[in-house]
């Protein structure tokens, strides 16, 4: 096809091997800039523009090592591609620096990369590896990974089509053109891929409903209103490639006979939007979206819709509502929106994910997609590690992998070498899963055996200091503020549940408040109308389940063992340790800590507000956090 | 029409039609569902998950709202099974902690052995619904999809979620119809006809104009309602400016007199 054999494809190649001069490229997606990415990017912009560097900078996405962020990569002419990691706008001018001059002997390098997969074309080799410099896949974090859905992120430039393209972008667009959408269908079909949204549907079932609905008028739309706390796995993806979601979408839209699709991403995502925005803008130019795409008689076209931040509109039919400008509030399916959806007309929802998934699908078929991940349950997933874990990051695995690969020998366990608890999967919709089952595989139906659920994503990792029934109230109070009000249980039931949490972690629960919360939570999760209520008494349920003795401590000693829950903890001084420096006493807020410099200090309990500075200033270990609870005290 | 299938609800066959509600069924067939969003003149909303029964064969087996059961042939629900009456208790005390005022929210959890709630009742100080709403959602429907006047809406999610006018400012749409204070479950909505107004006092006190009989002189009709009936009747030559009362009075005297009735119609 003639679009493919564009001289700015064989440019943006050229670029992207820095054929011709150097190539600097920062990682801006949203958790580099946090940190200071964009002020790097500034500093290298100023500086090549200052001394007249000939030397190409580009932006590119996350490569998923958010610990290590701003990284940056740096490639020499037919070197290896180098990623320095922390970078600071002080090292900029020693970078550019040493690229001009041809040195490679760069600070803060954390990898290289000499041969990446990028899966839709042949991998690519980007030069020769340095000596010395371990690569990507010696790297512990990457090691165990497979990047299917984060193929591109981190290495092309989110804002370039031409870069996608050069990387084997839109040609799967092109095959499924040429293909039947029943064989398109047949293909993801054959795939099992299954929604990433976290119900894990059979995605090509889904369309072929949406298919056979006969229709003036079909939609597609993506679901990229992620709000689970703690999650970003869908922001990076669409900030570092958005193309593969839209070219997934025009597949999509072919294959169930859509003309229009929608894009309903949260507004809190400005980043996204606008590298959204952008590329449709270049899919439009480049024609792949609009009219007669490629010179078929398909035509189809996207526009961008953004969400005002209701955590309920990541449910299909609150998120239709919304998008027609109504209350956002669930309605009771069927019929489905394959059926009655958007304008009540037939439409096939998918997550982000899901649709990223598609372009290698048809590219390479379904039955090379389902190598990957385990029985029923192929392909690969993101997941955001997250919490009290060393390596924080996007990871994406296959389907079937053990928690304890990911939260050990890739997140490398707890910082401060603390024992790690349990981990939160699925959002405030899973479910609390404690460190003795670390070795289930990650996927639908065994995350569903116990409780919990794989949602879209995040993975909370929790040691030994987090309190189990802290964690479900925090859980729960996200859920109560987010219940759209429509359906009783979800309403009132969750307000109870919380209230009856507040009381616990507070030391005024009582014995029957247990057996209440199971209650309640049962007749939650069962009459619940949406989505949302019926996964909201999760981390309430399964904490119950693994960690009941927490709540008994709390309601019948009165006592939080992780010394978490304020009302039942105290701050003592411990007098062999005190060296009488008078630190803490200084630091009070509020005046209750008295005694005399050179001796021993203590606290007033009755004046104390467990503010927790007297231990933070304390360099003597003398103050201790106590749970004493009632047998004791 | 459409196809008429069979569903069996405790044991019992009954014949319906197919797709339509299974709650319209079991009512019309005097067997006792709990429901307070429920309407026929509206799409079933599955709101109040009163109406829970068991689907024990059919297109997804387990509990979920009979009102939101469309009916298929040979479609199976028990409506009384102890987990049923295990989840509606909760929900009913859920109700009555959220509108400890209601009467009738009381008599229908009665009715189903419910007498007390283990819940605090909720803080609803100052409430224009008097404690008394169950966030059913009729009202709203009425007004929006059925009327299409859009005078009351939800405000807020959640538990902190209520139905009142925008702002609660007096409303300049409502048309004082009623209709919501009709539709209403539990006879939360307040309104008062005084002199030739009336006040929906839970809405904000919107007032709006009553129009007179124009034979006894009494205030009969909303002026804005009577606004868009007059003009669809006066097509038909329907005079309409009388109430209701006279209305009868002059037909059956034109009926005395002229020996059939062929106005006021």
């Amino acid at each position: 096809m003639r679009v493919f054999t564009d001289s700015r494809i064989e440019k943006a190649e050229r670029e992207l091997l820095a054929a011709d001069k150097p190539r600097i490229s920062v990682g801006l997606a949203t958790c580099g800039i946090s940190v200071g990415g964009d002020r790097v990017f500034e500093e290298f912009k100023r500086l090549i523009e200052e001394k007249g560097y000939d030397v190409s900078l580009k932006k590119t996405g996350c490569i998923g090592f958010c610990k290590e962020e701003p990284l940056v990569n740096v490639k020499l002419p037919g070197k290896a591609i180098l990623v320095l990691h922390r970078v600071t706008p002080e090292d900029v001018p020693e970078i550019l620096q040493k690229v001009e001059s041809g040195d490679d002997s760069f600070n803060k390098v954390l990898f290289q990369i000499d041969v990446w997969d990028h899966k839709t074309v042949p991998p690519i080799s980007y030069g020769q590896p340095y000596e010395g410099i371990k690569r990507w896949q010696e790297i512990d974090f990457f090691k165990y990974q497979e990047k299917l859905v984060l193929r591109n992120a981190g290495i092309i430039d989110p804002e370039s089509i031409e870069e996608y393209l050069a990387v084997g972008g839109y040609r799967a667009l092109a095959k499924a053109l040429n293909m039947s959408p029943e064989e398109v269908i047949e293909e993801v079909k054959i795939s099992g891929l299954r929604g990433r949204g976290g119900a894990g549907f059979p995605t090509g079932l889904k369309w072929e409903f949406t298919r056979k609905e006969k229709s003036d008028k079909k939609y597609v739309i993506c679901n990229a209103d992620e709000g689970d706390p703690g999650a970003y796995m869908n922001r990076n993806e669409m900030e570092s490639d958005p193309h593969s979601l839209i070219e997934g979408m025009i597949i999509g839209a072919y294959a169930v006979g859509a003309d229009e699709g929608i894009i309903y991403v949260r507004a809190e995502y400005p980043l996204a939007v606008e590298r959204l925005q952008r590329a449709v803008e270049e899919a439009r130019e480049w024609g792949f979206l609009g009219k007669n795409i490629l010179g078929s008689d398909f035509s189809f076209d996207i526009k961008i819709v953004k969400g005002a931040g209701a955590f309920v509109c990541g449910e299909e039919t609150a998120l239709i509502a919304s998008i027609e400008g109504r209350i956002g509030r669930p309605r009771p399916r069927p019929p489905f929106p394959a059926q009655r959806g958007l304008w009540g007309k037939p439409t096939n929802i998918n997550n982000v994910e899901t649709w990223m998934n598609i372009p290698l699908i048809i590219l390479k078929g379904g039955e090379w997609f389902k190598q990957f991940g385990s029985e029923s349950n192929s392909g690969t997933k993101v997941f955001s590690l997250v919490g009290k874990v060393n390596n924080v990051g996007l990871v994406e695995v296959e389907l079937g992998t053990p928690l304890s690969r990911i939260v050990f020998d890739i997140g490398k366990g707890a910082p401060g070498g603390k024992k790690i608890k349990a981990v939160q999967t699925g959002g405030p919709s899973g479910g609390c899963i404690p460190e003795w089952l670390f070795d289930t595989p990650v996927d639908y139906v065994n995350l569903a055996k116990l409780g919990s659920i794989m949602g879209s994503g995040g993975i909370v990792v929790m040691d030994e200091d987090t309190c189990m029934v802290d964690t479900a109230r925090y859980f729960l109070d996200f859920t109560v503020d987010e219940s759209c009000g429509k359906c009783v249980p979800c309403r009132e039931g969750l307000k109870r549940m919380l209230d009856i949490l507040d009381d616990i972690t507070k030391g005024r629960g009582k014995k029957e408040d247990i057996s209440l919360l199971k209650e309640l939570a049962s007749t939650v999760k069962v009459t619940s109308l949406c989505g949302l209520g019926q996964t909201a008494p999760n981390p309430v349920i399964t904490t119950l389940k693994y960690f009941e003795d927490e709540y008994i401590e709390h309601v019948v000693r009165k006592r939080c063992p992780a010394k978490v829950c304020v009302e039942l903890i105290e701050y003592e001084i411990d007098e062999e340790a005190c060296t009488g420096c008078g630190m803490c006493a200084r630091r009070c807020p509020v005046s209750a800590i008295t005694g005399e410099i050179g001796k021993s200090f203590s606290i007033d309990k009755d004046k104390c507000i467990k503010c927790g500075t007297c231990l933070d200033v304390c360099k003597f270990n003398a103050v201790k956090k106590v749970s004493r609870g009632l047998e004791d005290g | 029409m459409g196809r008429r299938v069979k569903v069996t609800i405790d044991g019992k066959v009954f014949s319906a039609e197919e797709g339509e509600s299974l709650l319209a069924v079991a009512l019309r067939n005097g067997i006792d569902i709990p429901h307070l969003c429920y309407e026929e003149c509206l799409e079933p909303y599955g709101s109040c998950r009163l109406c829970i029964v068991e689907v024990v064969e059919g297109f997804k087996k387990g509990i979920t709202t009979s009102c939101t059961l469309g009916c298929v042939d040979g479609l199976k629900v028990l409506t009384n099974t102890p987990e049923i009456e295990k989840h509606r208790k909760v929900l009913f005390e859920l109700y009555l902690a959220q509108a400890p005022n209601s009467e009738k929210l009381k008599k229908l959890a009665e009715k189903f052995g419910v007498y007390s709630t283990r819940f605090k009742e909720k803080n609803l100080k100052n409430d224009p619904l008097n404690g008394k709403c169950v966030m059913c959602g009729l009202c709203v429907r009425v007004c929006n999809d059925v009327l299409g006047v859009g005078a009351i809406n939800f405000i807020g999610r959640g538990y902190r979620a209520t139905v009142n006018v925008p702002y609660f400012e007096e409303s300049d749409v409502c048309k004082g119809c009623k209709a919501c204070v009709e539709v209403c479950p539990v006879d939360a909505i307040d309104y008062s006809d005084v002199g030739d107004k009336r006040v929906m006092i839970s809405w904000s006190n919107t007032k709006v104009d009553l129009i007179k009989c124009s034979v006894c002189g009494r205030y009969f009709s909303p002026l804005p309602v009577f606004g868009s009936v007059s003009k669809k009747l006066s097509e038909y030559g329907v005079v309409c400016d009388v109430c209701p009362d006279c209305r009868k009075r002059l037909i059956a005297k034109n009926m005395t007199s002229s020996g059939g009735y062929n106005s006021y119609a």
